[in-house]
């Protein structure tokens, strides 16, 4: 399952789950906002402190909203 | 696969105020419109916390003010897609040619509303430190420093609405600008008024310090001469804008400033494209001077359209 790290006021987050929204991909959406262990999850998965993070595997990931990336990474 | 080809009677570049405010016009007025946007829906308010001056507002968060907006112009059937990339634009054809990684559109109108981006930290080590401690986007990254020590860099009031906004997360934060601020004075009243921030002016950041994320800066005193290391956390960078105009080179004359050029009727030298909103080489850039120019630009397009009389 894809997992959107990522809060509700978020712009690019909002772009990142409408995008997968709309090539009808599922994802399990992780509030960082409402969780503090997904946020420590999110900054372990990426090294950095910025959301939205996009994952499959918690190993390969995407930060930020980038199409070519998150195509590649989910065989879109 | 040839990429599939298709007429519109309006392509605006931009989904930003003025660019929506334009795709609105142009839907009542009946004209196929298509809104393209490489970055976020609302361009440059997206990330707004709180806008307290666009008329019939006390205070609105840019993204409720502009998921309205988007709304109203998808009403009057303006459809507006931000996932496909625009690569190359050809004016000075007529129809003109916007070609995207998907597709290929002809258009009659093209009205030009791509805004502006932030203008990205002049050190080198910018790109090391780029999301490990520089940041661009208070909204989007600000939660990451609970408690931690911030620094928000520039003195306009984008600057200090973020400055402001950061206080939700730190007890922390100086904000760091190379002059006097230029933000308006209710803005800067709010600021000097929060005793979470400590305010530097004449101070320059010179350089970034850390091992795989920030930790310190350097910065210094211009009325002092003196350098000093600062232990810092995260900077978020709001010093100014640079116009979105990459696209355009060599197509459209660009001022100096690299914006449109193109007088208040948002007409550019080529006919059938105008120029709306930031982008606009103009005096004044608020919200509502780009929600002005997005009418504007609208219905002189349906003006241009109706010359033409060939409208899908």
């Amino acid at each position: 399952m894809v997992k959107v790290y990522s809060f509700e006021a978020c712009p690019w987050c909002v772009k990142v789950k409408k995008y997968l929204d709309s090539k009808g991909i599922e994802y399990e959406v992780r509030d960082i906002e409402l969780n503090e262990e997904y946020a420590k999850e999110c900054m372990q998965i990426s090294g950095d402190t910025m959301v939205p993070v996009t994952t499959v595997d918690g190993k390969n990931f995407v930060l930020g909203f980038d199409k070519a990336k998150i195509d590649a990474m989910l065989g879109i | 696969m040839a990429k599939e080809q298709i007429h519109k009677d309006i392509i605006i570049i931009g989904a930003g105020m003025a660019g929506l405010t334009a795709a609105m016009y142009a839907g009542r007025m009946n004209l196929e419109t298509l809104v393209l946007e490489n970055g976020l829906v609302g361009g440059q308010i997206a990330n707004a916390t709180g806008i307290e001056n666009y008329p019939g507002f006390i205070s609105v968060k840019g993204s409720d003010l502009i998921s309205t907006l988007q709304q109203q112009a998808e009403n009057f059937g303006a459809v507006i897609d931000e996932f496909d990339t625009i690569q190359k634009v050809t004016l000075r054809e007529n129809p003109k040619i916007v070609e995207t990684e998907e597709k290929i559109y002809l258009a009659d109108v093209v009205i030009i509303a791509s805004g502006m981006n932030r203008r990205k930290l002049p050190l080198p080590e910018e790109s090391k430190f780029a999301g490990r401690g520089v940041h661009y986007c208070e909204l989007c990254d600000g939660h990451m420093y609970q408690d931690k020590i911030i620094a928000v860099m520039g003195g306009g009031n984008a600057a200090l609405d973020a400055a402001n906004f950061l206080t939700k997360y730190t007890d922390n934060l100086y904000l760091i600008h190379r002059s006097e601020f230029r933000a308006d004075e209710v803005t800067q009243q709010k600021i000097r008024q929060n005793p979470k921030i400590k305010i530097m002016l004449q101070t320059e950041i010179k350089a970034l310090h850390g091992d795989k994320k920030l930790e310190s800066i350097d910065i210094f005193d211009k009325k002092s001469g003196e350098t000093k290391n600062l232990a810092v956390d995260g900077i978020f960078v709001n010093i100014g804008v640079v116009p979105n105009t990459e696209l355009f080179k060599g197509e459209l004359q660009l001022s100096d400033g690299g914006r449109i050029i193109a007088g208040e009727n948002c007409k550019t030298e080529i006919e059938g494209v105008f120029a709306a909103g930031d982008v606009r080489e103009k005096e004044i850039r608020q919200l509502t001077t780009a929600a002005a120019d997005g009418t504007t630009a609208a219905l002189l397009a349906e003006k241009y359209l109706a010359n033409l009389g060939n409208r899908s």
